[in-house]
């Protein structure tokens, strides 16, 4: 069963639902054949129990001992069938149930990767996230369910086959009885379901409650209010218990309704076949046969009903997965540089190292220097990275060629954006720093001394073999940021675009930051969106952005001598 | 930091916790008890009619007598289900109340959790606590704990009633006993592990998915596409070694219980049979106790499958109860501050053993002066901050106010005295006005719109709720209206302003706002705030230049304090970054 875990899913069919179940489908063939082949054995082997125990007692009362360890013996043999069965038909359907759900997990993945900075654009994190969560729990259910429901179609024409040709007429009043009983509790359903609803709605908005005390304890303990929240939380825990009761009113009733209704079909059933026994119609063993055809049907027939929720549920889940599925990256290759990059290899496409240059603002980073842009207002700042990165569609060129005329993949190698968005993600921390995995060990302890951030190292008991946890959330904002600065550093990219770098960090760490950031980008093209005069200061060259253009460039210290916009922005209204 | 992990409950304390809890309600324990064991018992009559009737069918009996048995099966199972259902709403509305006991208890201990605990656990282990361990708890209440009764009820009962047909005819039904036993012990012994690893890796996939999610853009500009398919290929491989390892287990136990299960049938059918043919039994008796074997295996599956249930529940129970025994932080004395003077003098504090990260600090602060501390991260400005608002005591020295060391004052008074906003901020669900009123329930509207015009957020609030205009009565926090890191930092100091303390630790109270909005706020923040102490640590240097006195740390030590033109004259390190910070226009 190595193919669960091969490395490339495929390419899924994205047309619809159907079709997405369809090709997940496709892909286990042989497990969920396999599958079903056990299933039908392993329905068979319960369904022929009530034939064999009534065949036994018809032995025992003809006082036939050798029958009677033959049949009970068959008993036997049908429970270590059924169980032998069982477990291989268990084993299929996990396999089952993972293969579908391993690969949608990994064509979402992938899908996830494709559409790069597209997705948030596009998508609600919670929208794809839910297919992790619960999408990919219904698709592989969806299939589980399949090799049990198709027992259980064969379990009920066998059991129908050998009743009718005993009695027909017991054989049809257990027919039509058993789904009759099982539809009975269908009303109670509603009410029960609606019940339950509202029980886990209140006990989510309790859940929410306790863990908005949890976050907000440090406020609570530190100011006060603890007893208004834990009055509140009383009165929602109140809530959810009667909640819960009401749920249990209709549950018991389900509870009784189970016993009853098959108990009196039961009932029926057994004075029908006593009635026809008394007059010879039937044996003593086929009356004890029938109460266990009518016992044994109620589970087949619920599996029926399951199986209609299941897929019901799995079609709703792959409609998500194929809306997420066919979403198309906004920035692509054209379409006639696809043609060429297909004949020809992308080492082509490399433009000289020249000016990098945004038409609209006027903003030109010129190569192995270290340019910074303050913005007047941070908006246009980030606004312009993300046309220079082209992440924004722009007029931008470098060295003149236009970079909509360059392959994506190659603009990604060699410009790289580092904004205050970026994630760090889990992982040891140097591999996360070092994300081509070809620095050298002073090379990573050169970029985290560039970026201040050997004392964030220093602390952890592990060094760089720490785990960082998902986000790196257990680093503060200002750790985060530094250890983002090293791992972009680190990247050493042509072009290296830094949007407020050092914003949350301390004026101390921010000077020294400011200081060994030049040093780092020697030789490289460097451009750093800030307001920080102690990063300015450090520029080769400083452009000021005032409504979305260049207004004034030069030095941080010839521009606060000359334009007073530019001063006011910097030292934020210091006069 | 180190990560502290809140305590655990240990085995005796959780029975001890359970026996008083399941005994805090006898008469309703009793009445779900006896219910069941009527249902059970009337639920045993009709495999007795049956046999009866076997009897009656091969002595071929009259048909009236059929009749009648078949009438009583139908009158029995009516009152076993009319039972049933009484039973099970009186199990499940005892469940509820003692579940909705359990989570309030807990949340109240978690609302006396002490200062220092809250300050230096880091919110995991509790929220895990609070989601997890209650979610997973009340599964055990609602469904595993009384399934698990009615189980040994029923099953008790039937076995009673193989005994009552015929001593002889238990004998049977108990060969399988030895095998479900250990199998079942077998399978339980490795399940926990098991199943825990297994919900660990598939857990794993799934952040990892998140994360892909979360960061697609930062994979894009890093060209990390190749590493996140291979961390997703990995999680995959992962979770499927942890399946397949329970998948296994469950291999060897599924058949080994069938196989259990059936055995005492047939061995029932079979030896009872024999003992009919050589006359010691009756028909009756051996059909009966056959189809009692039958209905035993219902029971004994359900005590099966839920026993591992209850030992998770129990452990989350114990991580519950756990939270009561964080010991008390402060033993708070009988004196009272005379004077509002904060004095730290020769402070030293550890997190770890033998590495203080204060090196004998001494600071004054007078009353109603602002005191900037500032100095590069790593400093202990933090901790500092900490010590000074009472959240943990020094290692050596005194933290006093007035005199009197603040650990020593009881916590409502500390509050009285002094309070700490960090740059964590938290909105708690609910309108802006309750955010606001925690710090003082009887504020009235006028105070609540003054404090927020303090911290610059007036204009906001009016606007929340959009034409609606509800301003103080807007939902906010999780499930509300979104408010940014920055404004949730206003609304923080606007409570701040209404709870109005003597003594204010800032510690990077608003870090999170525009650089150009925080010097606003600060300036009109200190104008309702003259007359309080405030002590602000800052990474902005107009912070510093703007207080009373600045107080440089670094390295544990306060190396440089005085105010602001005086520490500028004097040329230090504290000029020279002022110097640069500023330009050299001025």
């Amino acid at each position: 069963m190595r193919s669960l875990v091969a490395g490339d899913p495929g390419i899924p069919d994205v047309r619809g639902p159907i079709g997405y179940l369809w090709w997940v489908a496709r892909g286990q063939t042989r497990l969920i054949l396999i599958g079903i082949g056990f299933a039908v054995v392993w329905w068979l082997g319960q369904a022929l129990v009530p034939a064999a125990l009534g065949l036994a007692i018809d032995a025992l009362i003809a006082k036939d001992g050798d029958a009677l360890i033959w049949w009970s013996g068959a008993v036997l043999g049908l429970g270590v069938v059924q169980a032998a069965a069982g477990a291989s038909r268990h084993r299929m359907a996990v396999y089952n149930w993972l293969s579908a759900a391993y690969r949608t997990v990994q064509v979402t993945t992938r899908q996830a990767t494709r559409l790069g900075a597209t997705l948030p654009k596009r998508l609600s994190t919670g929208e794809v996230v839910s297919v992790g969560n619960s999408d990919i729990e219904h698709i592989g259910s969806s299939m589980d369910i399949l090799l049990r429901g198709v027992g259980a179609v064969v379990a009920i024409a066998v059991v129908t086959v050998i009743m009718i040709s005993t009695s027909p007429l017991l054989g049809i009043v257990v027919l039509v009885g058993v789904p009759m009983v099982t539809a009975a509790v269908g009303p109670l359903l509603r009410p029960l379901h609606r019940r339950q609803l509202r029980q886990r709605d209140l006990q989510g908005e309790l859940a929410t409650r306790a863990a908005d005390i949890v976050g907000g304890l440090r406020v609570l303990r530190g100011i006060g209010g603890e007893q208004v929240f834990a009055a509140r939380y009383r009165e929602e825990s109140q809530r959810v218990r009667h909640a819960g009761v009401r749920v249990a009113s209709v549950d018991s009733m389900l509870a009784g309704a189970e016993i009853l209704l098959p108990g009196v079909l039961i009932a029926c059933v057994t004075w029908l076949a006593a009635r026809f026994a008394l007059d010879g119609r039937v044996s003593a063993g086929q009356l004890v046969a029938f109460y266990g055809y009518a016992v044994f049907l109620i589970a087949p027939i619920r599996t029926l009903t399951e199986a209609a929720d299941k897929i019901t549920k799995g079609h709703v889940a792959a409609r998500r997965v194929c809306h997420i599925l066919s979403i198309e990256p906004e920035i692509q290759d054209a379409p006639e540089l696809r043609e060429t990059l297909r004949e020809d290899p992308p080492a082509r496409h490399t433009p000289s190292d020249g000016v990098l240059v945004d038409e609209r603002s006027g903003v030109a980073v010129r190569p192995g220097r270290l340019t910074a842009l303050a913005a007047a207002v941070p908006e246009d700042a980030i606004a312009i990275a993300d046309r220079l990165g082209w992440y924004a569609p722009g007029e931008v060129t470098l060295d003149g060629t236009p970079l909509a005329d360059l392959p994506v993949a190659w603009v990604r190698g060699h410009i790289l954006v580092a904004d205050n968005e970026a994630k760090l993600f889990a992982g040891r921390l140097r591999d996360e720093l070092d994300i081509t995995g070809s620095a050298t060990d002073e090379d990573v302890r050169q970029a985290l001394y560039s970026a201040c951030a050997e004392d964030i190292v220093a602390a952890l008991p592990e060094g760089l073999d720490a785990q960082v946890a998902e986000s790196g959330r257990e680093f503060s904002g200002g750790q985060r940021q530094r250890l983002r600065l090293a791992r972009a550093l680190l990247a050493d990219p042509e072009i290296l675009i830094l949007v407020e770098p050092t914003s949350a960090v301390d004026a101390h760490t921010e000077a020294r930051i400011a200081e060994r950031l030049g040093k780092a980008r020697a030789e490289r093209t460097t451009l750093v969106c800030t307001t920080s005069p102690l990063v300015l200061d450090r520029a080769d060259l400083v452009l000021f952005v005032e409504d979305g253009e260049v207004s004034a460039e030069g030095t941080h210290r010839e521009l606060l001598a000359t334009s007073s916009g530019y001063r006011s922005s910097v030292t934020r209204g210091e006069d | 930091m180190a990560r502290e992990i809140l305590p655990v409950a240990d085995r005796a304390q959780v029975r001890a916790y359970a026996r008083r809890l399941m005994l805090k309600h006898p008469g309703e324990l009793v009445l779900a008890l006896a219910l069941h064991a009527l249902a059970a018992v009337t639920g045993l009559v009709t495999p007795r009619l049956l046999g009866e009737l076997v009897q009656d069918v091969a002595g071929g009996s009259a048909h009236v007598r059929v009749d009648v048995i078949a009438l009583a099966i139908a009158g029995f199972v009516a009152a076993q289900a009319v039972l049933t259902r009484f039973a099970v709403f009186a199990s499940s509305r005892l469940g509820e109340k003692v579940l909705a006991e359990l989570r309030e208890d807990f949340v109240d201990q978690v609302l006396g959790l002490p200062l220092s605990t809250i300050e230096g656990a880091g919110s995991g282990d509790l929220i895990t606590r609070t989601s997890r361990d209650v979610d997973a708890l009340s599964h055990t209440v609602r469904r595993a704990v009384p399934e698990t009764l009615i189980a040994i009820v029923t099953g008790s009962f039937i076995v009673g009633a193989v005994v009552l047909v015929g001593p002889v005819m238990a004998v049977p039904a108990l060969i399988a006993v030895p095998l479900l036993w250990g199998a079942t012990r077998w399978y339980l012994n490795r399940a926990r592990d098991g199943y825990l690893r297994e919900n660990a890796a598939y857990a794993d996939m799934t952040e990892g998915l998140a994360e892909t999610v979360e960061g697609s853009r930062t994979i894009e500009a890093l060209g990390l596409q190749r590493r996140r398919h291979e961390r997703a290929d990995r999680d995959i491989a992962r979770s499927f070694a942890a399946e397949r390892y329970t998948l296994g287990l469950r291999l060897v136990w599924f058949p080994a219980v069938e196989i259990g299960y059936v055995i005492p049938v047939v061995a029932t059918l079979l030896i009872g049979g024999l003992f009919y043919i050589e006359g010691w039994v009756s028909l009756v008796q051996v059909t009966t106790a056959t189809l009692y074997v039958q209905q035993l295996i219902d029971p004994v599956d359900r005590l099966l499958s839920w026993v591992d249930e209850l030992q998770v529940g129990g452990a989350s129970m114990a991580r519950l109860l756990g939270v009561a025994d964080v010991p008390e932080d402060r033993t708070p004395g009988a004196t009272r501050p005379a004077g509002e003077d904060l004095r730290a003098v020769g402070v030293r504090y550890a997190y770890r053993e033998d590495r203080d990260v204060l090196h004998g600090v001494d600071l004054e602060v007078r009353r109603g002066e602002r005191l900037a501390m500032v100095g590069p991260s790593g400093a202990g400005k933090s901790t500092l901050g900490r010590l000074l608002a009472g959240i943990h005591a020094p290692r050596t020295g005194s933290v006093t106010v007035g005199g009197v060391p603040l650990v020593e004052l009881p916590i409502d008074e500390l509050r009285g005295e002094v309070a700490l906003v960090t740059q964590e901020h938290h909105v708690f669900r609910g309108t802006v006005r309750e955010n606001l009123l925690i710090a003082r329930p009887e504020a009235a509207d006028a105070d609540v719109w003054r404090a927020l015009e303090a911290v610059d957020a007036r204009e906001w609030v009016e606007a929340l709720g959009g034409t609606l205009g509800e301003g103080l009565d807007t939902m906010v926090g999780s499930g509300g209206q979104t408010v940014s890191p920055a404004q949730a930092q206003q609304l923080a100091l606007a409570r701040l302003v209404l709870a109005d303390p003597h003594t204010l630790v800032l510690d990077e109270a608003t870090s999170l706002i525009d650089p150009r909005a925080a010097r606003h706020l600060e300036r009109s923040l200190a104008a309702v705030l003259a007359g309080r102490t405030v002590i602000a640590i800052a990474h902005r240097l107009y912070t510093a230049h703007d207080a009373d006195r600045v107080a440089v740390v670094e390295d544990g030590r306060i190396t440089e304090l005085g105010p602001h033109d005086e520490l500028v004259a004097a040329g230090g390190p504290y000029a020279a970054l002022w110097e640069s910070w500023h330009g050299t226009a001025k």
